[in-house]
């Protein structure tokens, strides 16, 4: 069997799998900037200084958006998905904008 | 160092608005007009020709802001946090997520305009790039306020 990337799924997985992961706080790992430490999964280690978890949600939204983009042919997601694979970019930042609402309170 | 790279990660982005903006325009414009104005020279290129450049710039303007992302962190986001500017750090967050949502979108964004596609296609080409357009937008314009603020040291 060939593999294939399929590009549509891709990057309708990813818009999914990066709102999961950062609705649900699921970094893959967190980076601490202060010493150049890192820490696997989203609890966060005291006395070391910030965390930060975008590397942690991109690794995760990439990795899950690869496994189903080798899985997943393009015509799948098309069949299903066709006239709104706009939609996923745009509800995917329509729920980071409501996630992140805290800031603007 | 990180000022080099600050001012690098700003002189892609220009590039990159410049290509994405330059497509969408043209692309909503659909087919070009002959004549000598500005407008119509703007618009009137060949559409598919900025993939590649989009393509690359974003992954480079994506590569050189995750670098100094640590010194943002440290240098700029405390003493927003500092000043009771939660808006500023509210801005900064969505650029982040927006960025990242971008860089799922490139392999649907370089496979739509690779192909000669119908009409569903031609509208969800053109839909993804103006999504992406307005993320480059977004990014710059928020990186730009951000740094009038509080810049990098």
């Amino acid at each position: 069997m060939k593999l294939r990337f399929a590009p549509a799924t891709f990057s309708v997985t990813f818009c999914c799998a990066y709102v999961a992961a950062f609705a649900m706080n699921w970094p893959l790992f967190l980076y601490y900037p202060l010493h150049g430490d890192w820490s696997f999964g989203p609890q966060i280690v005291k006395g070391i200084g910030p965390a930060m978890a975008w590397y942690g949600l991109m690794v995760d939204a990439g990795a899950v958006a690869a496994v189903a983009a080798f899985c997943v042919p393009d015509r799948t997601v098309k069949a299903i998905f066709r006239n709104y694979l706009w939609l996923f970019p745009c509800v995917a930042i329509g729920a980071c904008v409501l996630l992140l609402r805290h800031f603007f309170a | 160092m990180v000022i080099f790279l600050l001012i690098l990660h700003a002189l892609v982005g220009v590039a990159l608005l410049g290509a994405l903006t330059h497509q969408v325009a043209s692309s909503l414009r659909g087919r070009s007009v002959r004549s000598g104005s500005f407008v119509d020279r703007y618009i009137g290129v060949t559409q598919k020709t900025f993939t590649p450049a989009v393509v690359m710039l974003y992954l480079a303007g994506l590569l050189l802001g995750a670098t100094i992302y640590p010194s943002y962190r440290l240098e700029v986001r405390i003493p927003f946090e500092e000043m009771s500017l939660g808006w500023a750090v509210g801005l900064f967050e969505m650029k982040e997520h927006f960025a990242g949502i971008g860089l799922g979108l490139l392999p649907l964004y370089a496979s739509l305009w690779s192909q000669n596609s119908d009409s569903i296609d031609h509208r969800n080409r053109i839909a993804i790039t103006l999504v992406l357009a307005c993320i480059v937008w977004w990014a710059f314009i928020v990186g730009h306020i951000l740094n009038n603020i509080r810049g990098l040291s």
